[in-house]
């Protein structure tokens, strides 16, 4: 079996983003990249399958050239190979899985891990779209996964529960939170990891339909107010949870 | 200044981490040297006692008041400046340290001192020597303090620079800010030659600014200090490799502990070259386990290190590897960090562990009690198997880690009942005894403060903490400040 993984490399979310001149791009000065925290789950269950039922696994990136360290950092936790799709234009989500659609199936995979999001645009859709394009069915936003034969069964996080889903291969399954702790990269990972090449293909430029034609920061936080330091100010904070920021 | 007497705004300042509590009448937050002096002044006329209070995460009850005022730094937390070409940084006693080590780094320049608990002042920092992890490569804050700014008790002030007033042998003197001269005799007792806080640093010819260094907030008040930073490191190789038996672990340390302090000697393209190495025992792993289930199941002992890399990549990452294959360390379960948040994961693993310990014995509403030995290198790995002897022999339940690059051990006993609690305390001045037996130190780091005065008795003898006390009463006739810290009041008296 070949296990695909679809990683995605995000500003950090303890970077501090400003909006570039053009207005509607965020200014990589200063900014550090890393793995989509929600992929590293992916990662993690990928090779847990691997090592489960044997099999090959590959992982995927469309960005530029610093998408590779995302890619090491995959080696390093044990994907036996890599995928660059290498461009610099912008891509909306659905060119995005397009380009991945296209390279999983070349890859002949029927078992796709994403990440349930990329905490940079936040779209939640890659994973779907991709599946839908390829014509696999999807189950979304695991929190436990299992595999006997081509036959699925995996927990769905839902509000106040868990959903159980059942379905067949080959599949695209979107990872979240609680599914598993992923590993760090092993010092035997590192070395076989540097011995190994980042295949890189060039993409044509995308087709999309949505444009990015503007950015916003968020309004600044208003400056917090101090009631008093002791037990007198007691009344007046409850008074102003209750009728001013209505939270009690 | 602010000045709080409510009980209620003050109970946050009348303990520390170590659990122990006091009592006080009010504390103030100054905000400027002017008004340190205007308090000190006049507690020194009304012989008010006063305690020093940084952020209240020391280990030994140094800044716990048993009655009078408190002296609080929070507000004095700006950074004076900084001069990127002599790479050097002044600053406000109340500065915590991780914002001036995010200050300095995001100049692409480094302060190394590093107490795991980066939640501390840096004047507390300098008032207690603090040392951490990179203390094995780098050394403790002393070895980054320039120049300091002290008020003591009468108002008077001492600014001392490095180099500007040496002892002669035993005899200190120095020039206050008012032209007026402070002479002394400096005790002669022996530090040992480990990682040490323990006592006033004294010695023949020394430098008069290291009495400050480690003085636990019993000869002024550090207005503000002028510390030393060196270059940011390019990039860091950080690991934590389990083994299977922990001697295996042990003895990986000790090798390379003396790689790293013989390759570096010997040239500067060093192989092994450690910032720091750091053990956790099976206990620790157990502890952390709930929290990371990607410890390995067979692990019997860790080891965390760290070292600097520039292009010589491939030939570090060889060398450490080919060492931890020497040791059957698991190279295939060990973690790797691949970039700086990995990096800080791994300190986080470190830092829980401490933390986790002092949660468990609060829970049980008691105190742990945790040593902070250190003995020379070649004592180690025999003093360690002694110390965990006793315990086992007891059946008590502990987790042992730290700094063993540094031959520095916190094992921690967490007792279970006050009968344990007693017991413990009997096995934990049985290891300080045998520390001092072997020419170690009771206290490598946290301190004295109020909690550890009777082992620096066992240390030093009490003629020497006479000594101690005489010379802390030519700066505070009046016995007024950080009374209790290091030696009991009674030796103020004789
Ligand atoms: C500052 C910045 C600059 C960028 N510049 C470029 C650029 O120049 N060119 C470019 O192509 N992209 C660039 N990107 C990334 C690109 O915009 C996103 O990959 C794309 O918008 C998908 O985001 P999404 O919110 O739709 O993904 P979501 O739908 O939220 O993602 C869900 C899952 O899909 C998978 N996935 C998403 N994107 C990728 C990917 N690229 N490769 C592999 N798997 C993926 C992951 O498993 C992810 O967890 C940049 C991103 C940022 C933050
Ligand atoms: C989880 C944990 C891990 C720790 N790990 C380490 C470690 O690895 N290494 C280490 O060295 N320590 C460690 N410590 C102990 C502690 O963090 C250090 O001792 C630190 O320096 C104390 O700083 P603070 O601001 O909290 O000082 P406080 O506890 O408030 O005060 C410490 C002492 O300094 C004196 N003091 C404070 N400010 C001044 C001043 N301006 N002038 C004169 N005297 C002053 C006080 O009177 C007191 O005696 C650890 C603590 C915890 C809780």
């Amino acid at each position: 079996m070949k296990i695909a993984v679809c990683v995605n490399h995000v500003p950090d979310t303890a970077a501090k983003i400003n909006i570039s001149s053009d207005g509607k791009s965020i200014d990589n000065t200063g900014v550090t990249y890393v793995v989509n925290p929600y992929d590293e789950f992916a990662i993690e269950e990928a090779l847990k399958t691997k090592e489960k039922f044997g099999g090959d696994t590959i992982a995927i990136s469309l960005g530029n050239e610093s998408n590779k360290e995302t890619l090491r950092k995959a080696l390093a936790m044990g994907i036996d190979n890599a995928v660059l799709l290498k461009t610099e234009e912008y891509y909306d989500s659905l060119s995005v899985a397009k380009a991945l659609a296209a390279e999983i199936k070349a890859q002949n995979s029927g078992l796709v891990f994403f990440g349930k999001q990329s905490v940079d645009f936040d779209n939640s859709i890659v994973g779907q779209l991709t599946a839908e394009l390829l014509n696999y069915n999807c189950v979304s936003v695991v929190v436990e996964f299992e595999l006997k034969e081509n036959k699925i069964i995996a927990d769905r996080e839902i509000e106040g529960g868990k959903e159980v889903v059942e379905t067949l291969l080959p599949a695209v399954i979107t990872t979240q939170k609680g599914l598993n702790d992923p590993r760090y990269a092993s010092l035997k990972g590192i070395m076989a990891a540097k011995k190994k090449v980042i295949e890189e293909k060039t993409l044509a430029k995308p087709n999309n339909f949505t444009e990015v034609i503007g950015m916003k920061k968020p309004a600044p936080k208003q400056p917090g107010k101090i009631i008093g330091t002791d037990s007198s100010a007691v009344p007046e904070l409850v008074r102003l949870l209750r009728e001013e920021a209505k939270v009690i | 200044m602010i000045i709080k007497t409510n009980q209620d705004e003050i109970q946050n300042y009348l303990s520390d981490a170590s659990n122990f509590s006091g009592n006080c009448r009010s504390v103030y937050l100054p905000f400027s040297e002017l008004e340190i002096i205007e308090i000190l002044k006049s507690c020194h006329q009304t012989k008010t006692k006063v305690t020093i209070s940084g952020n209240g995460t020391g280990l030994n009850g140094g800044r716990v008041p048993q009655g009078g005022i408190i002296i609080s730094l929070e507000l004095m937390n700006k950074i004076i400046s900084f001069d990127s070409t002599a790479k050097t940084i002044t600053v406000q006693p109340g500065v915590i340290l991780k914002d001036l080590q995010d200050y300095v780094e995001s100049k692409k320049l480094f302060y190394p001192p590093d107490p795991t608990e980066s939640n501390c002042f840096i004047g507390a920092t300098v008032a207690t020597n603090a040392s951490g992890t990179r203390t094995f490569k780098y050394g403790p804050s002393r070895d980054y303090v320039e120049e300091l700014r002290i008020v003591i008790p009468d108002g008077r002030i001492i600014n001392i620079s490095r180099n500007q007033f040496t002892a002669k042998n035993f005899n200190g003197k120095l020039i206050a800010e008012d032209g007026s001269e402070i002479n002394f005799t400096i005790p002669n007792y022996k530090m040992p030659k480990t990682k040490n806080a323990s006592g006033y640093f004294c010695a023949e010819n020394m430098d008069m600014i290291d009495l400050f260094i480690g003085s636990e907030g019993t000869l002024g008040v550090i207005s503000e200090i002028k510390l030393k930073l060196i270059d940011l490191p390019s990039s860091i190789f950080s690991c934590i490799v389990f083994f299977n038996e922990e001697i295996n672990a042990l003895n990986f340390i000790v090798e390379a502990r003396d790689h790293s302090k013989n390759d570096s000697a010997e040239n500067s393209s060093k192989k092994c070259d450690a910032q720091g190495l750091e053990f956790f025992d099976f206990n620790s792993l157990k502890l952390l386990a709930e929290k990371y289930s990607q410890i390995p199941a067979e692990a019997k002992a860790a080891v965390w290190f760290e070292q600097e890399l520039s292009n010589n990549y491939d030939f570090i990452i060889d060398t450490w590897m080919s060492l931890i294959n020497r040791y059957n360390g698991q190279t295939d379960k060990s973690w790797f960090a691949v970039n700086k948040n990995d990096q800080d994961k791994f300190k986080e693993f470190r830092h829980k562990i401490a933390t986790t310990v002092n949660e468990i014995v609060t829970k049980r509403g008691l105190k742990k009690v945790g040593t902070d030995v250190a003995v020379p290198d070649k004592f180690f790995v025999e003093f360690y198997y002694l110390c965990k002897n006793k315990v086992e022999n007891h059946n008590l339940d502990y987790a042992a880690y730290g700094h063993f690059g540094n031959s520095h051990i916190h094992l921690n006993i967490l007792p279970k009942n006050l009968y344990e609690y007693e017991l413990s305390q009997k096995i934990y001045s049985e290891i300080c005894f045998e520390a001092v037996e072997r020419n170690g130190t009771i206290s490598a780091e946290h301190g004295i403060g109020k909690l550890k005065r009777n082992y620096l008795l066992t240390m030093y003898g009490e003629s020497s903490i006479k000594q101690m006390a005489a010379l802390k009463l030519v700066f505070d006739q009046n016995k007024i400040l950080g009374i209790g810290n290091i030696f009991e009041e009674k030796y103020l008296n004789y």
